[in-house]
């Protein structure tokens, strides 16, 4: 892996970062990937990334505020019916149970669902192209494509230049 | 950027028609004897037209102390409803005589309830009058300056206005804050006098936040449709409907923990107010009311593509103002006539309120540029793109 296939276009101002992605995208240049410490929301909407992950934790809500009423329902009318003061047995009271175990039920079959599917496991390695994004950069990762030559991707590394990045590396992570 | 509000004749002429069903009703309902049930819906239609103006005018102080730079194209609109708050003190001064018909406390025979002597310090009819006059007071200068202020910034531009506005903003909030607070235990609360609860006015507040932001939405939309607005973008929906959907979880959370401490307290004292409401007929709206202001809007608003669509936001507003009525409905009727009423009066009282508002808000809109031209975040307002998305 000799042959560094990827420009890094280093940036140092989320706005900045925000504009040159727009005249990337505009360019017809295919972005492959945006790195920043915290998230942007814009770049997600000019990228056109898709999750079904909202419907996932929805699903999951869902499922969980079904289920706690149901065994609610089972343990305090069917099951085992103590009457307070008067009071019905199916209440409005459930709601709170119902209400917190809906979030445990949703976070925790999230976080489950996101790293079986982003195969992230303790002790995975996750290379990172450039250190300096966990930090206090934004680095835009475009990958060299079968059908382009040197001449492209010196265009785009001048494009990135023009468009405010303070340095534009090669990498081959 | 200049232009103004034009607001048709026939626009006029349709609300004189309604405030007239409205006066009509009024006077039928006092004629034919329904006097508790009339001053009833007065009481009703009032307090929903003021927690509308001043969870609207709460809306504006909020942009103005956060110096939000989404809104600054719409501020106009909540700072047109100074106007209705005067209206809203007009309105409110034949309460003042109908103290005696509807609140248990200044009935004669209050004098032998031990329970409401000890309260009458506090609960006797010069010293709600006063209070309410005092708050009236203090609202209408806030709001009437901010508003002149916001004039002046248009004409004369600079930051001197803006940093005003923000300062009043934070007096407005201060007084509001507290002065509401008593509001809510004078004019809703104290119908039950025997009955009370700490969060009764958080909720009366949050109802007010709620239902003024919805009204803002409602107004921006329908003039975006009518040729107001060009700039409004798919951000600013989604940014109002971020709004109506964070305050339907604060209000369904008030409205929760009120019912869930007087549950699990059990005191009789207390589960009187829950009782006439779950057991004595009326039932159906107080499981409307929960539904229609909490699950509606929660399970509605939470699909992206929904809550950036303005048909879709509009129905919501429209169901919104519904669920308001049903919630003022039950805070109001239970103590005063007992029992579910819905008639004629109801109706024709509402009409009427109705009419009333949206002339008068329309006509105040019209005094004044629609948009705050030197409002110094109105670029960042401007320049909110639409960005399309995909699902």
């Amino acid at each position: 892996m000799n042959n560094q296939n990827q420009i890094l276009g280093v940036f140092d101002d989320p706005d900045v970062v925000t504009d040159a992605v727009k005249e990337l995208v505009k360019h017809d240049v295919k972005i492959k990937d945006v790195f920043s410490p915290f998230p942007l929301e814009h770049v997600w909407d000019l990228l056109k990334l898709k999750t079904r992950m909202p419907y996932a934790t929805f699903i999951y809500g869902a499922l969980g505020t079904a289920s706690v009423f149901a065994f609610l329902y089972w343990t305090s009318v069917t099951d085992y019916p103590l009457t307070f003061g008067g009071k019905p047995h199916n209440s409005l009271s459930f709601v709170v149970l119902m209400f917190v175990l809906t979030i445990l039920s949703g976070v925790v079959f999230t976080l489950a669902t996101l790293l079986i599917r982003e195969k992230m496991w303790p002790g995975k390695n996750n290379p990172l192209p450039d250190h300096r994004s966990m930090d206090d950069k934004f680095v835009i990762v475009i990958e060299q494509g079968r059908d382009m030559d040197d001449n492209d991707m010196n265009k785009i590394d001048e494009l990135l230049k023009q468009n405010g990045a303070v340095e534009v590396n090669r990498s081959n992570v | 950027m200049d232009s103004k509000l034009k607001v048709s004749k026939s626009f006029i002429s349709i609300m004189f028609v309604l405030i007239a069903i409205g006066i009509i009703t009024i006077a039928a309902g006092f004629i034919a004897g329904d006097g508790t049930r009339t001053w009833a819906n007065l009481l009703l239609n009032n307090f929903m037209f003021l927690s509308i103006v001043l969870g609207g005018l709460f809306w504006m102080a909020l942009q103005a102390i956060t110096q939000s730079g989404w809104s600054a194209g719409f501020v106009r609109i909540p700072q047109a409803l100074a106007v209705n708050l005067m209206i809203a003190f007009i309105l409110w001064i034949p309460l003042f005589f109908a103290i005696p018909h509807l609140f248990h406390w200044a009935e004669p025979e209050a004098v032998h309830d031990a329970v409401l002597v000890h309260k009458s310090p506090y609960l006797n009819i010069p010293f709600v009058i006063i209070r309410t006059v005092v708050f009236f007071a203090l609202w209408l200068f806030l709001a009437c300056r901010i508003r002149k202020l916001s004039l002046k910034e248009d004409e004369i531009g600079g930051f001197d206005s803006f940093i005003k506005i923000e300062f009043l903003s934070k007096v407005f909030i201060f007084v509001l804050g507290i002065s509401i607070v008593f509001v809510g235990i004078d004019w809703v609360m104290s119908l039950e006098p025997h009955w009370f609860s700490t969060l009764f006015s958080v909720k009366i507040f949050v109802s007010a936040f709620y239902h003024g932001a919805v009204i803002i939405t409602g107004t921006v939309i329908i003039l975006n449709k009518l040729g107001y607005f060009p700039f409004l973008t798919k951000a600013h929906l989604h940014n109002f409907s971020k709004y109506i959907f964070m305050l339907s979880i604060m209000w369904g959370y008030m409205w929760f923990i009120q019912y869930l401490l007087i549950w699990y307290g059990n005191i009789p004292e207390e589960t009187v107010y829950y009782h006439i409401r779950r057991e004595g007929g009326f039932q159906g709206l107080f499981l409307a009311e929960i539904f229609i202001n909490w699950a509606f809007p929660f399970l509605f608003l939470m699909w992206n593509r929904i809550a950036k669509n303005a048909n879709a936001l509009l129905f919501t507003v429209v169901v919104l103002i519904v669920g308001q009525y049903i919630e003022i409905f039950n805070e109001v009727m239970p103590g005063t006539i007992h029992h579910v009423a819905f008639g004629f009066i109801e109706i024709g009282t509402f009409i009427g309120y109705a009419g009333l508002f949206a002339l008068i808000f329309a006509i105040s809109l019209s005094k004044r540029p629609l948009v705050a031209k030197n409002h110094p975040y109105l670029i960042e307002c401007l320049k909110d793109e639409d960005i399309e998305e995909e699902y």
